[in-house]
C-alpha cells in the first residue's frame, strides 16, 4: 500500500493491540454503533488491505472517509495508535487508485487552489445571497431536487456577503505603542472570505500589542481539505508555495487564527516531505514559526486590553486541531478570561468534536448533525451570549447548529469579542 | 444448517436490511476481540445482526433453533479470549448498541439495564444518586456489562468488592429455542433470595454458550465517602508480594492492590508521562477507601507496612493525582504496546491466577520464563487476589517470535496450575484456553457439559467456546 503521506503502514497498523478503548471515545461511533463504525474497525480494514486481502471499493472508501479526523482516538488510545494519521495516509493511497465522485474534485482541485476563482465564487455566492436567490430557492423547494449533497451545502452555508479580509486589511499594520514583533498573518481561506471580521479583529488586537503585523500576499490555501480528501500531491504543491513565501523574510512569528490552518504547519506538512529534502527542512523552520493566535498573544505579547467592557457571557469549544492537535486549550480561555466584562462560563464536553470536519458537515450531512446536536445541547445548558471558538469551520457548523436549536447565541472567535474593547 | 444466502435474506425479511451486516468487509471486523488467537486466524461469521430488543432477539433464537445456525453474542469484543468471534460460522449477534438503562431505584439500591450499556457510563449515571457499580475492569470505557456478566468480570477492585457474579440480582434470559426466562430475582427487588437452583450464577460465566442475557438487574452501593491511593515502589519484586501479605495480616482490605513490574512501570511512564514513576523492579498501588477518618487511619497502617519493605512510599488524597496515578494503571494492558520499539503486544496466558500466598513465587517464575523463550513480559494486575496479567512484547509478524511467545503463554498457563492456581482470573476461556479445561476441572467438566446440553441440546449457543468443537 502506497501513500505519499509518510506512513510505515506495517510498523503503525501493527501497534493495534484491538483493545477496543477507541470505540469510547469517539464521537462518530457514539452514532453509528456496529463495529465497522469504530476507528478499531477502520484499521483493521485499512491493515487488510496494506496486507493485501482486500482491494479497493467504494464501500471501503465509505468506510475510510466516514471519520472526522478529530484526533479523539489517537490521543486515548493506550498502545500510541495514530489513528487520524493513518486514515489520511489511506485516503491518500485510495485516492491514487479509485475515481472520486465530481463534487470533491471540483471544489478542491478548481477551487481552493486558486485564489482568483475562488473569491469570485465567494462573490457570485455573495450575490446570490444578496439578490435573495436563496431565500427564494429554499422557499420553492427547490433545493430538495437537488442531489442530498447539495443540499446539505446550501444548508450550512453562512452569509457570506462581507468583503474578504484581504481588501479590508492593508499589507503593514504597524504595532501600536513599543513594537516588539514583527509577525506575518496567514490568511486561511475560509476566514478571509467567510468570516473576514476574525482576521480584522486579530490584526488589530496584535497591533495593540505590541506587534507590527504583515498580512503576506500570494499565499495560498493551507492544504488541509486536499489531504483530508486524499489529494497529498496538490496539497504539497500549495505547502511550497506558502513555505516559499512565508520564510522569504525573518519574521519572529507566522500568526494563524485558523486551528486547521495552524496544526497543518506545525505537524502535518512533515509529514508530506522526504526527511533531508530543502522542503522537509522549510517545513520544520515554517512548523517552529508557526503560533495560533491565542497562544502567541499568551504566551509571546502578554494581553493588554482596552478599556471598553462587553458584558457578555461566553463559553468556549475546542476545535479539534487546536486542543488535541496542539495542546492548547488554555490559552483562548486565557484570551477571553483577560477580556473586561467577559463572564466565562465552562459547558461540558467543550473538547468534543462538533461534527463539522471541514466538509465532513457537507458529505455526511445527517450524521454530523447528530455530532453537532449533542454539541449544541451542552452550549445552551450554559446559556452564552457567545459562543467562542478558533476555526472557522467549526464556526460554520456551530451557528448552523444555534440556529437550528432557535439560539440567539452568536459564535465568535475570541479575539473579536478582545479587539471590541480598544473601539 | 440453512444456505447462508437464504440465511441472509431470511434475517433481513425479519429485522429488515439497515440490522443486518453481511459484505466480506463488514464480517471481517467481526472476526477479532483483543486475543492473539482471534488474530492468528480469521474466522468470518455468515451475518451479523445487530439487535436491540428482547422480541427480537427471541425471534432470531426462534429461526437458529430452527435451522439449526450457531449464535455467538457479541458486546464490544474488547474480550482476550476470542470468546465473541463466530469460530463455527453463523451468526454474530452484536448487542452493543442495546444500552439502555431502564430503571435506577436507588433507594432499594438496584439499577435495571440492557446488555449495552458501558461499565463506566453506568457509573457515570450512578454517581449523582450517590451510588456505585463496584466490579471495576480495566476496560471499564468500552467494556459492557452484558459482557461483564457472561464473562463475569471484576478488575481492580474485586480484591473487596468481589467479581460481576456478587451483584447479579437476576437476569432476563433469551433461551437457545428462544424462549424468555427471567431467573433469581429478576421479577422482585428482594435483595436476597435463595428460592431454586440458582440459575444466575450458572449464566453468569457462561461465555454466551447458554443462551443471550438481554436484561440485567444489578445490586449497586453507596459511593465510599473518600480515597485515597498509595504508590510503593520496591527493588525487588517479591519485597512487594510480601507486603500485600502483611496488609492483610494487619486485618485491613484495601479496595485495590494493584503490581507493576519494571516493564509496567516503563509503559505507564510512557502512557502518562506526567506519572514519572521510577523505574524500580515493582510499583504498587494501595487504593483505600470508606469514610474519612477510616481511609486516614488504614492509609497511616499500610503507609507503615510498606514503608518496612519499600524504597519509598507516596500518599495522595488529591483527586486529580488519584484519577492520573489510577488510569495509568488501568489502561497498562493496551498500553503495554509501547514498550518495546516495533513490538507490540499480544493477549496470550495473560489471566493467571494464583494462591497468594505464591504469589512472590510465582512473578519470578514467570520472569525466568520470559528470559528463556527471551520473550519480554510485561507483569502487571491485581496482587491482592492473586490474579495477575503478563503482556508479552513480541512482533507477530516474525513466526519464531509467534512461537516463542506461545510457549512463554503455555508455560504461564502451566505455571498457575501446578502452582494450585487457575488459568483464568476474570477473562474467561473463550477458544483461548479450552485446552486446559480437562486438567482443571477433571470430572466437573462432564457436569458442565451434561448443562450445557440441557440448556442448549442443539448445541448452536457460541459453539467452541468453554468446550473445544467437536465434544459433541
Amino acid at each position: 500500500m502506497q501513500s505519499t503521506y509518510k506512513m510505515d503502514f506495517t510498523e503503525e497498523l501493527k501497534k493495534c493491540v484491538k483493545c477496543g478503548t477507541c470505540r469510547a471515545h469517539c464521537p462518530l461511533f457514539v452514532e453509528l454503533k456496529g463495529e465497522p463504525g469504530s476507528p478499531r474497525g477502520r484499521l483493521a480494514l485499512i491493515k487488510r488491505l496494506h496486507d493485501g486481502k482486500i482491494k479497493p471499493s467504494q464501500e471501503l472508501a465509505d468506510i475510510v472517509y466516514t471519520c472526522l479526523l478529530c484526533k479523539t482516538c489517537t490521543v486515548n488510545c493506550p498502545s500510541g495508535v495514530i489513528s487520524d494519521e493513518i486514515i489520511l495516509a489511506a485516503r491518500d493511497s485510495l485516492n491514487q487508485s479509485m475515481d472520486q465522485s465530481v463534487i470533491k474534485k471540483a471544489l478542491l482541485k478548481g477551487f481552493l487552489t486558486r485564489p482568483a476563482l475562488l473569491h469570485s465564487c465567494m462573490s457570485m455566492a455573495s450575490l446570490y445571497q444578496k439578490t435573495g436567490m436563496h431565500n427564494v430557492l429554499t422557499k420553492s423547494k427547490l433545493f430538495e431536487l437537488l442531489p442530498d449533497k447539495l443540499n446539505a451545502v446550501t444548508k450550512i452555508m453562512p452569509d457570506v456577503t462581507k468583503k474578504p479580509a484581504r481588501s479590508r486589511i492593508p499589507v503593514v499594520t504597524p504595532a501600536k505603542g513599543e513594537k516588539k514583533f514583527k509577525v506575518a498573518y496567514f490568511l486561511g481561506c475560509a476566514t478571509n472570505h467567510i468570516y473576514p471580521d476574525v482576521p480584522v479583529a486579530g490584526v488589530e488586537v496584535l497591533s495593540q500589542n505590541g506587534c507590527e503585523v504583515i498580512t503576506v500576499e500570494g499565499v495560498k490555501c493551507c492544504g488541509m481539505p486536499h489531504m483530508a480528501y486524499g489529494e497529498v500531491d496538490t496539497a504539497k504543491e500549495m505547502a511550497k508555495q506558502n513555505m516559499d513565501i512565508l520564510l522569504k523574510e525573518d519574521y519572529d512569528a507566522v500568526i494563524s487564527d485558523c486551528a486547521s490552518c495552524s496544526s497543518t504547519f506545525k505537524e502535518t506538512y512533515l509529514h508530506i516531505f522526504d526527511e533531508g529534502s530543502k522542503e522537509y527542512e522549510q517545513a520544520k523552520q515554517l512548523a517552529d514559526k508557526t503560533w495560533d493566535i491565542s497562544d502567541f498573544l499568551v504566551t509571546k505579547t502578554g494581553i493588554k486590553p482596552g478599556t471598553k467592557e462587553q458584558k457578555v457571557k461566553v463559553t468556549y469549544h475546542d476545535p479539534c486541531h487546536l486542543k488535541r492537535a496542539q495542546n492548547i486549550f488554555k490559552e483562548p480561555r486565557e484570551v477571553l478570561k483577560n477580556t473586561p466584562g467577559v463572564e466565562f462560563v465552562e459547558m461540558k464536553d467543550a473538547d468534543r468534536c462538533c461534527g463539522s470536519a471541514g466538509s465532513f458537515a457537507v458529505m455526511h450531512h445527517d450524521l454530523s448533525m447528530k455530532v453537532l446536536d449533542k454539541k449544541i445541547e451542552n452550549a445552551q445548558k450554559v446559556d452564552p451570549d457567545y459562543l467562542a471558538t478558533s476555526c472557522p469551520t467549526c464556526t460554520m457548523q456551530l451557528s448552523y447548529g444555534l440556529k437550528k436549536a432557535g439560539s440567539q447565541a452568536k459564535v465568535v472567535h475570541p479575539v473579536q469579542i478582545l479587539a471590541e474593547t480598544y473601539k | 444448517m440453512v444456505a447462508k444466502e437464504q440465511l441472509i435474506k431470511d434475517l433481513e425479511g425479519m429485522f429488515g436490511v439497515q440490522k443486518v451486516l453481511k459484505s466480506e468487509l463488514e464480517r471481517y471486523t467481526y472476526t477479532y476481540d483483543s486475543s492473539f488467537v482471534s488474530q492468528q486466524t480469521e474466522y468470518f461469521p455468515d451475518v451479523v445482526v445487530c439487535l436491540e430488543s428482547t422480541e427480537e432477539v427471541s425471534k432470531l433464537m426462534k429461526y437458529a433453533w430452527d435451522n439449526e445456525v450457531p449464535v455467538t453474542p457479541r458486546g464490544a469484543g474488547s474480550g482476550q479470549t476470542g470468546g465473541s468471534v463466530a469460530i463455527k460460522g453463523g451468526i454474530v449477534l452484536d448487542i452493543s448498541g442495546w444500552n439502555e438503562i431502564v430503571e435506577i431505584d436507588d433507594i432499594n439500591m438496584q439499577a435495571v439495564v440492557r446488555p449495552g450499556i458501558v461499565h463506566a457510563s453506568l457509573n457515570q449515571a450512578l454517581s449523582p444518586f450517590n451510588l456505585f457499580f463496584p466490579p471495576d475492569p480495566g476496560s471499564s470505557a468500552m467494556a459492557t456489562v452484558g459482557g461483564m456478566v457472561a464473562n463475569n468480570a471484576s478488575g481492580l477492585r474485586a480484591v473487596k468488592y468481589g467479581a460481576t457474579f456478587q451483584y447479579i440480582l437476576g437476569l432476563e434470559v433469551v433461551q437457545p429455542n428462544g424462549d424468555i426466562i427471567k431467573t433469581g430475582g429478576m421479577k422482585s427487588k428482594a435483595l436476597k433470595s435463595v428460592s431454586g437452583l440458582d440459575l444466575t450464577r450458572i449464566y453468569c460465566g457462561s461465555e454466551g454458550t447458554l443462551g443471550i442475557i438481554t436484561e440485567i438487574r444489578l445490586k449497586v452501593l453507596p459511593k465510599p465517602q473518600a480515597r485515597g491511593i498509595m504508590l510503593a515502589l520496591f527493588d525487588k519484586l517479591e519485597d512487594s508480594a510480601l507486603t500485600v501479605l502483611d496488609v492483610f495480616k494487619a486485618g485491613i482490605i484495601p479496595s485495590g492492590i494493584e503490581i507493576l513490574d519494571d516493564g509496567g512501570i516503563r509503559c505507564a511512564n510512557m502512557y502518562k508521562p506526567e506519572l514519572n514513576i521510577p523505574e524500580v523492579e515493582a510499583a504498587i498501588f494501595f487504593e483505600i477507601n470508606g469514610t474519612k477518618a477510616g481511609v486516614e487511619s488504614e492509609g497511616e497502617q499500610v503507609k507503615a507496612i510498606a514503608e518496612k519493605r519499600a524504597r519509598s512510599v507516596e500518599w495522595a488524597t488529591d483527586a486529580d493525582r488519584m484519577a492520573k496515578l489510577w488510569q495509568g494503571r488501568a489502561v497498562i494492558g493496551a498500553a503495554s504496546a509501547r514498550t518495546v520499539p516495533g513490538k507490540t503486544r499480544i493477549f496470550a496466558g495473560e489471566d493467571v491466577c494464583f494462591p497468594i500466598s505464591k504469589v512472590p513465587e510465582a512473578l519470578r517464575t514467570i520472569k525466568n520464563i520470559s528470559k528463556k523463550y527471551d520473550i519480554p513480559v510485561v507483569i502487571y494486575g491485581h496482587i491482592g487476589d492473586g490474579n495477575m496479567h503478563t503482556a508479552p512484547i513480541m512482533d507477530p509478524l516474525i513466526p519464531d517470535e509467534v512461537q516463542r511467545t506461545h510457549k512463554v503463554a503455555e508455560e504461564i498457563h502451566r505455571l498457575a496450575l501446578e502452582l494450585g492456581g487457575s488459568t483464568t482470573g476474570e477473562h474467561g476461556v473463550g477458544f483461548a484456553r479450552t485446552s486446559y479445561m480437562e486438567e482443571e476441572h477433571g470430572k466437573a467438566l462432564d457436569v458442565m457439559w451434561a448443562i450445557k446440553q440441557a440448556i442448549d441440546p442443539k448445541g448452536i449457543m457460541n459453539p467452541g467456546k468453554i468446550w473445544k468443537l467437536g465434544r459433541e
